[in-house]
């Protein structure tokens, strides 16, 4: 007879990639907080007194790191399960357009409505970001339905094109209307960065993105039975529609917050589980928390390498991921095409 | 086990009211010509599309009345469709959508001549490979008892298994392996099992009981003998056909 040593009910061997992943991204922490004139190392060469250097960390850089974590995680556990309800590895709510309906809707709000509400202002951005998200969510899959995969994969990217146009145009014509300081909100959010890290979103943030990824995985092993075809899964006991109901609302919220939060940052999504469904398998019981813990890693790193390739200056950490993940995307349709000719 | 009342669809595609009833120890093969109705009547039967018309009856009970994961432990379904999108290793793949532990599933992989595939991707696998691959996840959710590691023989497996063409990508041998595999499964246990095949020739050898549909249309439902009649074949398929006779068994063969 076997013993089995277990440290708790869930704790096995399965879990190893998690855990490597959560300490992964418990050093890039480490090292982000450490790092940079207001990182705790201002402590240890004694540049400032430690009470100010405390004050000023956790002021800007405690919220910017939680920022960069939530942020992370909660769009990679979009793009992961937004993969898995399309059955599509390229599914990624910037590439169907769910992040610039949502930016289009915030911008909307930041012009037409902020300044009726007062302090208000900020919960109105987060729910136009969640009803921006959920309209172009419904509308996307709306048309991917009932299609061949080829050619749902076409119009999905498609009208995620068309979506991403049609936002741009309407955000260049927001600017057009804005006055000086919603221009400065505008342009400063719109570009995708954590520098916008203030203590009242940010907690606005720790409060509901938990419940987005909760409901999110819920799902996992929904998400799983999904990939065996609907006719199959229905057969397999999948109450179908619940699921894609229940998907698409947690993402759009998920992604709504992200955008209300810093702006479009692209390819989070589509980058992190892609390239872990390499590492541990499709199965999305633990796809889904690896992607967050990976996303989230992620995001901490690319907004410190942000931070400290050109200082002073930041560059904006949506120009970042879009630099590695462009390229990566790429790579994937070309070798798409490939398998498909072999 | 599963009762038809008048049971259709009116909106296209359409099957025309149609009363029947599957048994437990029975393997059905619906048969007909392309664009028959035959997959949308294994729509019907499985739950999947409610019937416009008439009511479906499963163990006694409307099968509007059941939960989707209720109705799961007594029948499963096999569609025709391509690949899962994502690289899922066999063994992962058949273990989705029930409890049964993978030793109890690697005996069912054996039936189906696919155990050395277990850790293989799926998308490695050759067509005929997928299929047997989800026909073995299929049978892994009607597996009643025992949950342990057991001898084959042990396994008692029962409910409603639904298959959509599920010898459209074996070779020859396989075809043959599967469909009795089929055959000495739905004989030992309660298990019905309904095929739309194709190859008649197989519905003759192994069914039980045939149902022809053209058109949407039952048109005749029955042994494979009193239903395999070799005009009606020929009018419905437009082809000539004849019985060949060879050894003890006849053969459905196209005239030169």
């Amino acid at each position: 007879m076997s013993a089995v040593i277990r440290f708790g009910p869930r704790l096995s061997l399965k879990g190893a990639p998690l855990w490597s992943l959560f300490i992964g991204l418990c050093l890039i922490l480490a090292w982000a907080a450490y790092q940079g004139g207001i990182g705790l190392q201002a402590l240890t060469n004694g540049s400032a007194p430690m009470d100010q250097v405390l004050t000023i960390w956790a002021a800007l850089r405690l919220p910017r790191l939680l920022l960069g974590l939530m942020v992370g995680a909660m769009l990679a556990a979009s793009g992961t399960a937004m993969q898995g309800l399309f059955r599509n590895p390229l599914a990624d709510p910037t590439l169907l357009g769910m992040a610039s309906g949502a930016g289009l809707a915030v911008a909307i709000w930041i012009v037409f409505f902020q300044g009726f509400v007062g302090d208000w202002g900020l919960y109105g951005q987060f729910g136009a970001g969640f009803l921006g998200a959920l309209v172009v969510s419904l509308l996307v899959f709306t048309l991917g339905q009932g299609r061949a995969s080829g050619d749902s994969l076409l119009t999905l990217l498609l009208a995620g094109l068309a979506i991403t146009a049609l936002a741009s145009a309407g955000g260049g014509l927001l600017a057009f209307l804005a006055n000086d300081e919603q221009l400065r909100q505008l342009s400063l959010w719109g570009m995708g960065s954590l520098t916008q890290s203030l203590w009242p979103p940010v907690v606005v943030g720790l409060v509901l993105m938990p419940v987005a990824a909760w409901g999110l995985w819920r799902r996992a092993g929904d998400l799983d039975l999904l990939q065996l075809g609907d006719l199959t899964a229905h057969g397999a006991g999948l109450d179908i529609p619940r699921l894609r109901r229940s998907v698409v609302l947690w993402s759009a919220l998920g992604v709504g917050l992200c955008v209300a939060l810093s702006g479009i940052i692209g390819f989070v999504g589509l980058l992190v589980p892609h390239a872990l469904r390499l590492w541990l398998g499709p199965g999305h019981r633990l796809l889904l928390p690896a992607s967050m813990l990976g996303g989230a890693a992620l995001l901490v790193c690319a907004d410190m390498l942000a931070r400290s390739l050109a200082p002073p200056a930041e560059l904006p950490v949506g120009v970042l991921t879009s630099l590695i993940g462009g390229p990566y995307f790429l790579w994937l349709l070309v070798r798409g095409q490939r398998h498909a000719q072999a | 086990m599963l009762k038809l009342n008048q049971a259709g669809f009116v909106q296209p595609p359409q099957i025309q009211p149609l009363s029947g009833s599957i048994q437990p120890h029975q393997l059905v093969a619906i048969v007909g010509p392309n664009g028959a109705g035959k997959s949308t009547l294994l729509q019907m039967l499985s739950g999947f599309r409610a019937p416009e018309q008439g009511d479906v009856d499963f163990q006694g009970r409307p099968l509007a009345a059941w939960s989707s994961a209720e109705l799961a432990t007594q029948r499963a379904l096999v569609s025709q469709q391509s690949a899962p999108v994502f690289d899922w290793s066999v063994m992962d793949l058949v273990s989705l959508g029930h409890a049964v532990p993978r030793e109890v599933m690697l005996t069912i992989l054996h039936w189906l001549d696919i155990a050395h595939l277990q850790q293989r991707g799926v998308q490695r696998l050759s067509g005929g490979e997928r299929q047997r691959v989800m026909i073995a996840r299929a049978l892994g959710q009607l597996v009643t008892a025992p949950v342990t590691p057991c001898a084959s023989s042990m396994l008692a497996l029962s409910g409603l298994l639904l298959l959509d063409e599920p010898t459209s990508a074996l070779d020859l041998g396989q075809q043959q392996r599967l469909m009795r595999c089929l055959r000495q499964l739905s004989q030992a246990q309660p298990l019905a099992v309904v095929c739309v095949l194709h190859d008649l020739n197989l519905a003759a050898r192994y069914a039980d009981q045939v149902w022809l549909l053209d058109q949407g249309q039952c048109l005749a439902m029955g042994s494979p003998a009193e239903v395999l009649d070799v005009e009606r074949l020929s009018q419905i398929y437009h082809a000539d056909l004849e019985w060949s006779h060879h050894a003890d068994a006849p053969l459905l063969a196209l005239k030169t």
